[in-house]
């Protein structure tokens, strides 16, 4: 029997259990019905909060967009050098996943089921990496090295690739070997060896390396 | 309206217009302004989060052939 709820609290516990279902088997896998039968409510009251499963799974994702936020607040507070941004936007990336998870499963599933709304969603998630690092990059890195562009290019996607499985590793399938380091730990490791591989010495960096206006 | 400095980050996406701006005001004076053209939408939230936090004024902030403008005076 269904406990009587407020609106906005009916409308909650819709949501966080739509959001459990939809991490654990994807948009596709799930029915109204059975995100209605999780919180013991009629599928006709469901749809007096979701005008469908897709506007549901829509104010899923909503809930994880307000990272941009954070991003505001660690450039006001942290320096515009070029590699404490990238640090201080890595950090506010995976403490907002590490906090919940089923925002990177919902994205693996995504992945799969092709979506183009919602692969536009996660794409830009990590294109303000991608687009922060080539646009650094690109201010920055000699021009007479070979393949510049594409050196560039690739960075931005070696970054996401980077960032992404250490992600999958730490909060979806805990290591053994990687016990000792935590997330956060093993993100400054990753954003250090990154800076390195890509050629740049992370002293001289950070003496000159800043976005300029 | 006069402009003291002007900053286009057009096709940026966040935080990068933030991080422009931050470094263009702080190659102002208190009292002058910097414009900002920028096409990211969210860019409109986010100028006025960066105002609020860093005291400058947001002077205006408005939309001009799919554009958004913002003008933003540095505080003293």
């Amino acid at each position: 029997m269904s406990q009587r709820l407020s609106g906005p609290e009916r409308r909650e516990s819709i949501l966080s259990a739509a959001q459990g279902l939809f991490a654990n088997k994807g948009l596709h896998g799930v029915s109204v019905d059975e995100i209605a039968r999780a919180v013991h409510v009629s599928p006709a009251i469901l749809y007096r909060h979701f005008d469908s499963k897709q506007s549901l799974y829509d104010a899923v994702l909503e809930k994880f967009s307000c990272q941009r936020q954070s991003y505001v607040d660690t450039i006001v507070n942290h320096g515009t050098r070029f590699e404490d941004a990238l640090a201080g936007m890595t950090q506010v990336f995976i403490k907002n996943v590490a906090e919940n998870p089923d925002i990177l499963k919902i994205e693996l599933h995504s992945l799969l089921e092709g979506n183009p709304a919602t692969l536009a969603f996660f794409q830009n998630r990590w294109k303000s990496f991608t687009d922060y690092i080539e646009f650094g990059l690109n201010e920055y890195l000699p021009y007479d090295i070979p393949n510049r562009e594409k050196t560039i290019l690739s960075a931005g996607l070696m970054f996401q690739g980077m960032v992404r499985e250490a992600l999958i590793q730490k909060c979806l399938q805990p290591q053994d070997r990687l016990v000792d380091l935590s997330l956060y730990e093993l993100s400054n490791e990753l954003v250090t060896l990154f800076l390195r591989s890509i050629g740049i010495n992370k002293t001289q960096l950070s003496r000159k390396a800043t976005i300029s206006s | 309206m006069d402009f003291d400095s002007e900053l286009d980050a057009s096709g940026l996406n966040c935080p990068l217009p933030i991080l422009r701006a931050k470094k263009a005001i702080s190659a102002l004076d208190a009292g002058q302004t910097l414009k900002i053209i920028a096409t990211d939408p969210g860019s409109v939230k986010d100028f006025e989060a960066f105002c609020k936090q860093t005291g400058n004024e947001l002077v205006s902030s408005g939309e001009e052939e799919g554009k958004f403008v913002f003008a933003i005076k540095k505080a003293a």
